[in-house]
């Protein structure tokens, strides 16, 4: 509609800040950038750019620094916290024109699979009321699901982005780990983190992603790759691939329909002429103990920095340096960020080190190698993102394990720091639901393409709480 | 894991909560330390550690100075300063 002049920069960013009040009860927003996407779309109206995402209004993840704008991580410590830089993958979307209208909802530090430990309250999903989005990137799902952004970005540790876009039915990619710097991001597990972009369709998904990527010398772990038109082989056909179904993933303990669901997915994709091939990985029931591991390990340190000294919350009234930091931290953190970081701090602790940290990162090569082995054998890898589809807040109780066992399926993906992605391939009971496809590294195209060939021939990317799109 | 252990913990992780907490958060810690024992089941003598997906060093850059110098930026951040310094209670008496 942009590219053919039907409607103005400046009314389309007016349009989505419409659709972002009458879709208030989401609570997907934590900041609005009104004023500045305006200036932005009114300058692009006079002097109109043909840059790949012109005028574009992108909605992002609130753990990204974005200058001059508030940056909260959805905690309370950083509920004052205006940065004096961008993101690299911030800078990266502004100069392909894209406008950030505004900073999403997202669990505390991204630490949650469900949206409800943000400061800033739960996010609903907008296919039913008290449903959660999924998390940690449950603001930016949710945005994209009802329809206010066409694109939003997110960032996912052990699932946050595949799980929250299998739960509100949209298509999100958690790339290569490398592959978009991380520069500006605030970190949780600096081994597992990585941006990647959330929308409704693999296309869109690839659109984001050739502007994301880029080597950044201020990002050591910034891969120093080539970045491919990643548009280039979506409409190549599947024919003859082998995807792989990991034999160690048991979905007889699903839910019936949810197995129908992938099962169907499979037989479409045997209609569209790939080869479905039994792999094993040995050592993938490992993954979930694992990561609660080495992520807690990571976080523990990572989370350090916020001493109430230099930014963020500072306690009233310390009335020494240790009280300072005590009070600022325990005021400014909320409980599963506290509980993450009491592991992280027991795991690194003398004495248990070689226990448990060591130990993670000894079935962390495991799990690897069983990945190196697998990709032999098949060009993608297929299972359901989430264990069922979206549940009610508050449904997992107050046992911690329960939500952890949500990213069954993610999880392993981060630890190999293999390209994954979520893709809506059915609805239960009115919910959408999604199947995860893993590649191998660097190759975001192929599962793009695989993803793609899927979106041309069917339509749940299409569906929405609101009706179908045509 | 019993409720001394949590307050060291706690300790070196510069937290602390009330004791009606103290319960429930050791019983939390008690249960997570059991789910990732499973990690036992893994036989893992002679496996190299995997720190990092990429497994490549970090790299090296010549030993200038690249980032300009935006002091104010930065310190209007803290939550408490005097023009250059950041400021902390007293810690030297």
């Amino acid at each position: 509609m942009l590219q053919k002049k039907e409607i103005s920069n400046k009314e389309m960013v007016e349009d989505t800040f419409t659709l972002i009040e009458s879709n208030k009860h989401l609570n997907a927003f934590v900041t609005l950038n009104k004023e500045e996407s305006l200036k932005k779309a009114e300058n692009l109206d006079n002097n109109p750019s043909n840059l790949a995402l012109s005028g574009i209004p992108i909605a992002q993840k609130d753990l990204f620094c974005t200058k001059d704008l508030r940056t909260t991580c959805g905690s309370n410590m950083l509920s004052s916290f205006i940065p004096p830089y961008s993101a690299t993958v911030i800078e990266n979307l502004e100069s392909a024109g894209c406008i950030s209208i505004g900073k999403t909802n997202m669990d505390e530090f991204a630490m949650g699979s469900s949206n409800e430990t943000s400061f800033f309250g739960n996010v609903e999903n907008p296919w039913g009321e008290g449903l959660v989005p999924g998390g940690s990137s449950g603001g930016s799902a949710s945005a994209v699901a009802a329809g206010i952004v066409a694109g939003a970005t997110g960032t996912d540790t052990g699932g946050s982005i595949r799980q929250p876009a299998s739960l509100c039915g949209i298509t999100g990619l958690k790339p290569t780990y490398g592959r978009i710097s991380r520069w500006g991001m605030i970190a949780f597990a600096s081994s597992l983190d990585q941006a990647g972009p959330m929308a409704r369709t693999a296309e869109d998904c690839a659109l984001m992603l050739n502007e994301m990527c880029s080597h950044d010398p201020k990002d050591t772990t910034s891969l120093d790759e080539n970045v491919p038109d990643f548009t280039q082989n979506l409409n190549s056909s599947i024919k003859g691939m082998k995807i792989g179904l990991v034999k160690e993933f048991d979905l007889s303990k699903l839910d019936n329909d949810v197995v129908k669901v992938f099962e169907e997915s499979k037989r479409h994709y045997e209609s569209l002429g790939a080869e479905f091939i039994e792999i094993s990985l040995p050592n993938i029931s490992l993954s979930v103990p694992t990561y609660y591991v080495v992520a807690p390990a990571e976080c523990s340190s990572n989370l350090s920095r916020f001493d109430g000294v230099k930014f963020g919350r500072r306690c009233e009234n310390p009335k020494d340096l240790e009280d300072l930091y005590v009070r600022s931290r325990s005021e400014g953190f909320g409980d599963e960020v506290k509980r993450r970081i009491l592991i992280g701090s027991y795991v690194l602790s003398a004495g248990f080190y070689d226990a448990y940290y060591k130990k993670a990162q000894q079935v962390r090569r495991l799990i690897k190698n069983d990945f190196v082995s697998a990709f032999e054998k098949v060009d993608v890898i297929m299972s359901p993102t989430t264990r069922g589809t979206a549940f009610k807040a508050g449904s997992m109780g107050s046992d911690p394990i329960q939500m952890y066992l949500e990213d069954l399926f993610t999880i392993p993906a981060n630890l190999a720091g293999l390209p994954a992605m979520s893709v809506p391939n059915g609805i239960v009971d009115n919910k959408p639901l999604g199947m995860q496809l893993i590649g191998n590294f660097l190759e975001e195209s192929k599962i793009l393409q695989v993803a793609h060939s899927f979106q041309s021939s069917t339509d749940w990317h299409l569906k929405t709480p609101n009706g179908d799109i045509s | 894991m019993d409720k001394k252990t949590v307050r060291t913990i706690a300790h070196l992780s510069r937290l602390s909560f009330d004791e009606k907490n103290e319960e429930k958060i050791t019983n939390d810690l008690n249960n997570i330390i059991k789910f990732v024992d499973q990690l036992n089941d893994a036989e893992t003598s002679n496996i190299e550690p995997l720190t990092s997906p990429l497994e490549k060093t970090a790299r090296t850059r010549p030993d200038k100075v690249t980032a300009e110098n935006r002091k104010e930026a930065f310190i209007k951040n803290a939550p408490s300063s005097n023009e250059d310094y950041i400021l902390v209670p007293r810690v030297v008496e």
